[in-house]
């Protein structure tokens, strides 16, 4: 068919049923535009609980490999009330975390398929002041600091992989054995502490080379593994030496994950091989019920409108065919083949499905605004190692006469949900407008192109 | 040439079988005029619908200039009607979006001419029903008579040789109607084309030389008012019912 005609004729009748192509373009769109905010939104659930676990797991970090403690010693310290004040400082493997022999890094990185492996100690340093046994008229609440010893030349793998350095300077291979450490910048405005300061830690001297910014549940001091692994200060756990409590692991590739999972969990028996699917489940608290939210009846929303919005477009498109049977006919009548007049219903339907993804990509825009300003904050629990199970109690428990303190278990942090716009939605959002507008447009194509002449004529003159 | 033999269609209305042509015969040479006549519902435009190759019969054949309609495939009728056979409409059926000279090229579009020599043959088939000037128009700027005359520039424009005209004075005022009727009788005369008149008016159908009256879908012929310019024809069945 001549393309100028075809052209011509396209604009023609767009023009003169502005009103329907309106109505089906703005039915097409409110159906794109809401997929395209579900799809934003759930795309900003996810990146919340990424940049959650990051904080925590390390960007970059395909599996973690933990074990439990022996059931004998939870890393837990039993403080009783004497008749005089008491003053604790302890420092140990975070709760729930157990210890690793650090030689199976060597065995995890010869398994095939596995990019890099470094070893991180996740300790807990637990301060407690204990007023006299007659004193006591509450229980205290212990503070407590993140401490994570970390292999300086594995700074890629592991939660020190997010962090981005606001002063002073990062790690370097020279530091493996030096006890300097960097400290996140929050922590260290809330604790008066700047680049250069000395920390102690189980007594301890440590100076300060840098202040990091990074996500909220992440560690609050950093110090190479060496020194890190000197710290212990339970009585339990004398020494840390040759220990860790978390191997980070980072594949080749997506495709090795599975099995490099499998080999790693027959290397280590008994540890717990988490992937960032796993750890993705242990996230807990309203930014959980969001995804599950968005995951589950926003897609079915998305997917209902969708294809109401189909459903509309189709039934439509059917009715103009109707409304047009006489001039197909006079169209099939003058030599027009059925292909010629499906290939023009087809262009308009096109044209409308392009007009509705515009006023989609819109109205996602918009959605993905209401929701970010309308969203109230999440709330996500998270375990605070990775590999354990987040307890359900974490402090201190007890009676007045003994007082149980545990050191470290979940964290909460506060989550604002965005529902960022990509260039992967608005490429969806102008595929479906498109495929609406084809699909509105085969019906009445197929409609049209089952029309008799005679009748199409007959049903008229 | 025309020839059809034995040709029958029926339909169903309220589950009753009508008979809108019944074993018709039928030969219409090359540029005869040829006017039918009948009742509603008595099988004119059906006939025509056949002869245009619109609607295939339920048994017989219809032979035009020894292609055989009945027997050719969809696409390969489409091509004749798109080359061969130029309909005009009672209610002018011109695209409402369209302008005159569209109108008229849009007859032209199934030929894959070039849009230049589309234009011009559009342009001239306006010409040759005195609407040069009206081109631009749109069918609602037009009146009745104006809107079959580019019904009729546009079943001109791809050089038929033969003209169906289904009550194409049906819709026009008195005037308008001889106008009409005179400028098919002139591009007929000019083109030497075969044309099928279907009119209820007797008067109109008695400009053809040759008038035949449908009943019951038999095909019934009878004297012309003007049997100077009578062409030679056959049709047995027909002739038989008439007498």
């Amino acid at each position: 068919m001549s393309t100028s005609f075809f052209l011509l004729y396209l604009r023609r009748e767009l023009l003169r049923r502005k009103r329907q192509a309106v109505v089906i373009a703005l039915g097409l769109a409110v159906g794109v535009g809401l997929v395209v905010t579900v799809g934003a939104a759930t795309d900003g659930v996810q990146k919340a609980q990424v940049a959650v676990l990051h904080g925590l797991y390390g960007i970059g970090t395909d599996l973690t490999v933990t074990t439990a403690p022996p059931k004998s010693d939870d890393n837990s310290k039993v403080v009783t009330p004497t008749d005089t004040p008491q003053h604790h400082d302890f420092l140990g493997p975070s709760m729930g975390l157990g210890v690793l022999d650090a030689a199976k890094l060597a065995d995890i990185a010869r398994v095939p398929g596995v990019q890099a492996a470094a070893g991180g100690l996740t300790l807990t340093n637990t301060k407690i002041n204990l007023a006299a046994a007659k004193d006591v008229k509450s229980l205290p609440i212990p503070t407590s600091t993140t401490v994570n010893g970390l292999d300086v030349a594995h700074q890629g793998l592991g939660p020190y992989a997010s962090v981005k350095i606001d002063k002073g300077r990062s790690f370097t291979g020279a530091d493996a054995a030096a006890r300097v450490a960097v400290v996140d910048s929050a922590w260290a405005a809330a604790n008066k502490v700047k680049v250069g300061s000395v920390l102690v830690l189980a007594n301890k001297r440590f100076t300060v080379i840098g202040l990091a910014g990074q996500g909220q549940n992440a560690p609050n001091i950093y110090v190479p593994l060496g020194p890190a692994q000197a710290l212990s200060s339970f009585q339990s756990m004398k020494t840390l030496a040759g220990r860790v409590t978390t191997i980070y692991v980072k594949a080749a590739n997506g495709a090795a994950l599975d099995s490099v999972q499998k080999n790693v969990t027959r290397l280590v028996p008994g540890a717990t091989v988490t992937s960032s699917s796993n750890l993705a489940g242990a996230v807990s608290g309203s930014l959980a019920s969001a995804a599950g939210l968005a995951k589950d009846l926003g897609r079915w929303l998305a997917i209902a409108s969708m294809a109401a919005a189909f459903l509309m477009a189709s039934l439509l498109t059917l009715a103009a065919v109707t409304r047009r049977v006489r001039e197909f006919g006079t169209l099939k009548a003058i030599g027009w083949r059925s292909r010629q007049i499906v290939l023009q219903l087809m262009g308009e339907a096109l044209i409308t499905g392009i007009i509705g993804a515009a006023l989609g990509v819109a109205l996602g825009f918009a959605g993905s605004a209401l929701v970010e300003w309308l969203a109230p904050e999440l709330r996500a629990t998270v375990a605070e190692n990775p590999g354990s199970a987040p307890p359900e109690v974490s402090t201190i428990s007890g009676g007045g006469v003994n007082t149980r303190v545990a050191p470290g278990s979940t964290h909460t942090v506060a989550v604002h949900l965005t529902a960022p716009m990509t260039l992967s939605a608005i490429l969806l959002a102008v595929l479906l407008a498109i495929a609406g507008g084809l699909v509105a447009g085969s019906f009445g194509g197929w409609r049209a192109a089952r029309l008799r002449p005679a009748e199409a004529l007959g049903r008229v003159a | 040439m025309y020839r059809l033999s034995s040709v029958t269609k029926t339909f169903k209305k309220n589950n009753q079988l009508v008979t809108a042509l019944d074993s018709l015969d039928l030969v219409i040479e090359d540029g005869e005029f040829l006017a039918i006549q009948g009742r509603t519902g008595h099988g004119k435009s059906t006939l025509l619908s056949v002869l245009g190759g619109l609607d295939r019969p339920d048994s017989g054949t219809v032979e035009l200039d020894g292609n055989l309609l009945t027997r050719m495939k969809e696409s390969e009728v489409t091509r004749i009607r798109a080359t061969t056979i130029g309909f005009i409409f009672q209610a002018f059926n011109l695209i409402p979006t369209l302008s005159a000279q569209e109108n008229v090229e849009a007859g032209l579009v199934p030929l894959g001419l070039s849009p230049d020599e589309r234009r011009e043959r559009a342009q001239e088939a306006l010409r040759s029903v005195k609407l040069a000037d009206r081109g631009h128009h749109l069918p609602s700027e037009l009146s009745g008579g104006q809107q079959q005359r580019v019904g009729i520039a546009r079943a001109l424009a791809k050089e038929p040789r033969v003209l169906l005209a289904d009550e194409p004075t049906g819709n026009l005022d008195e005037d308008t109607r001889d106008d009409i009727i005179d400028l098919l009788e002139e591009v007929r005369q000019r083109y030497r084309l075969t044309m099928i008149l279907v009119t209820h008016d007797t008067s109109l159908a008695h400009r053809a030389p040759r008038v035949g009256v449908m009943r019951n879908g038999l095909l019934i012929f009878q004297e012309s008012p003007r049997p100077e310019r009578r062409v030679p024809n056959w049709a047995p069945g027909a002739y038989a019912d008439d007498q």
